[in-house]
């Protein structure tokens, strides 16, 4: 296990709350403060609008954001920096997906399948795109454990399926989806898939190229980097295929009166001044992740899962959502109790100073399919230590008596 | 911690007196909290504009159900026109818990059902 306790120290905001058992990593993460730092530097001695000015301090901010485009896209294991567009969030990169490239492709009658267990940025872009093209959406269900078999998607994908759409790591159920093995059979169909990494970025070391996919996207925030910055990783033959999302300055060639051409590569994904310091103070964020590595980030949260799951199982009118095994999920834990609404119980932890998620997690349909009402949710990280989860079950004892 | 809610409220969460529904119900309605997806189901009986018997079914959270129970509570036995200007204020002051605001949505889930209720009631019966 890491040692969480030493961990901390690099976290501001235990400092300021000493008492916090932090356990929503999955909505944000805490930022380390070398984070902090990244963006003070910027502001105090690079701060420039980008690929605008010629002068010397635009050009040092220009190519500390492009540094970061192939941090990003190193640490993706893209093959080049030009397959990373950055965006606001993974919200933005699923939403420019849908529009530029979905809307681009997709005729009536063709098929997008989307995972159960997609967060509503995953589903609802999906939904326009199909009701503005004629494509038929459909969605594949999570069985009991809260996965999809490999057979299921592969007797959902028909010739008539152009997108495929999954997350990589479900926010609820915290199921980890073997995206090598979808992306076989999406290709063998002359399909796409859509990953969703918000979840899986953050917790396991991705390998675009490994993984296949042809698009993948994340955000900042739940990997210990700033909020407002995201990117979107597209292969790059499909790059050429997309229409930009927005328009307006910094995306441009040539602009006259009635027409524009656009730049190539990700500026043409880039109107608008981008989120600069973000992306800049991002880096600093992947190189902590890798620092304390994200194999030993990935052991640490498979022993934490562990233990929540085994203590959770002894507690009575408690459902687990999502695989029993710690090693087949990310770091969090989904349940729902008997006769006592996820909110009471949330309520009550949080005035114990211990911060969870109660609700439908924007996974409307799952819960719908998975027949159960609010859930609450514990997410941890590389910061939170089996001490946490310890004053969790506690008050989540507590708690169960004090409404049961 | 001991008590976060007054045990009269407990007592009320956990024997509620409203909470079910009405073979004679002349109105139902659904109501949704899209903060976290909570839902309510309603029948009123209302009999020459007058409210004569309510129940909420659902499952819903503390602060939801103490909301549904003293509103419901409070409008039996009222005139529709004078249950329509019944205001959130006036049923939080009712429960007297001092919530935050995304528990605000909680508390008056029912209020806003009812009203939806209500003014369909209106419309089918003046319009
Ligand atoms: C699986 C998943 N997808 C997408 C998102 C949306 O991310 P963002 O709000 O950063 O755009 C989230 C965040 O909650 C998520 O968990």
């Amino acid at each position: 296990m890491l040692e969480s306790a030493l961990i901390k120290l690099d976290f501001p905001l235990f400092s300021s709350h000493p008492d916090l058992v932090y356990l929503d990593s999955a909505a944000t993460s805490q930022k380390p403060q070398v984070v902090l730092n990244a963006l003070l530097d910027f502001y105090t001695h690079s701060n420039a609008n980008v690929h605008r000015g010629i002068y010397e301090l635009s050009e040092v901010a220009s190519g500390l954001y492009e540094q970061a485009r192939a941090r990003v896209a190193r640490f993706l294991g893209a093959t080049s920096a030009q397959e990373i567009v950055f965006t606001s969030g993974t919200t933005a990169a699923l939403n420019l997906v849908a529009y530029s490239y979905g809307s681009q492709v997709l005729h009536e009658g063709d098929e997008i399948l989307v995972a159960d267990f997609e967060h509503h940025s995953s589903l609802l872009p999906w939904q326009r795109v199909a009701a503005q093209t004629g494509a038929v959406l459909r969605m594949v269900t999570s069985d009991d454990n809260g996965q999809i078999a490999l057979d299921v998607w592969k007797n959902s994908i028909t010739a008539a399926t152009k997108v495929v759409v999954v997350a990589h790591a479900s926010n609820v159920l915290g199921t980890i989806t073997d995206i090598r093995s979808l992306a076989d059979l999406v290709h063998r169909v002359g399909a796409v898939l859509v990953v969703d990494g918000a979840q899986a970025a953050p917790h396991l070391a991705v390998d675009v190229h490994t993984l296949d996919c042809d698009f993948y996207a994340m955000s900042a925030h739940k990997m210990l980097g700033p909020m407002g910055v995201g990117a979107l990783y597209t292969k790059s033959a499909l790059l050429e295929k997309m229409v930009p999302y927005q328009v307006g300055g910094g995306m441009i060639e040539e602009v006259t009166a009635t027409t524009a051409t656009f730049a190539t590569g990700p500026a043409k994904f880039e109107a608008g001044t981008p989120p600069v310091a973000e992306a800049i103070a991002w880096v600093a964020a992947l190189d902590y992740l890798e620092a304390v590595g994200l194999e030993a980030i990935r052991q640490h949260e498979v022993a934490l899962s562990e233990f929540l799951l085994a203590e959770l199982q002894t507690i009575k009118g408690l459902r687990i959502l999502g695989p029993k095994q710690a090693s087949q999920r990310t770091g969090l834990v989904s349940v729902a109790v008997e006769g006592v609404h996820a909110h009471d119980l949330a309520d009550y932890l949080s005035r114990e100073q211990i911060a969870v998620r109660a609700g439908f997690h924007c996974a409307m349909p799952l819960h719908h399919n998975q027949h159960c009402g609010a859930t609450l949710r514990a997410s941890y990280y590389l910061y939170n230590d089996k001490q946490d989860l310890v004053r969790f079950i506690d008050q989540l004892h507590k708690a169960i008596n004090y409404y049961g | 911690m001991d008590n976060i809610y007054s045990s009269d409220l407990m007592e009320i969460y956990k024997d509620p007196s409203f909470k079910g529904t009405l073979s004679a119900a002349t109105n139902r309605v659904d109501g949704h909290n899209p903060f976290c997806g909570d839902q309510v189901h309603l029948d009123l009986m209302i009999v020459d504009g007058v409210i004569q018997d309510a129940r909420w079914q659902g499952d819903m959270c503390f602060v939801s159900s103490i909301g549904a129970e003293f509103l419901l509570e409070a409008v039996i036995g009222k005139h529709v026109e004078a249950v329509q200007t019944f205001d959130q204020r006036q049923l939080l002051d009712l429960m007297g818990l001092n919530l935050s605001t995304s528990r605000i949505a909680c508390a008056t889930l029912t209020l806003k059902a009812l009203h939806e209720a209500l003014d369909e009631y209106q419309k089918a019966n003046n319009g």
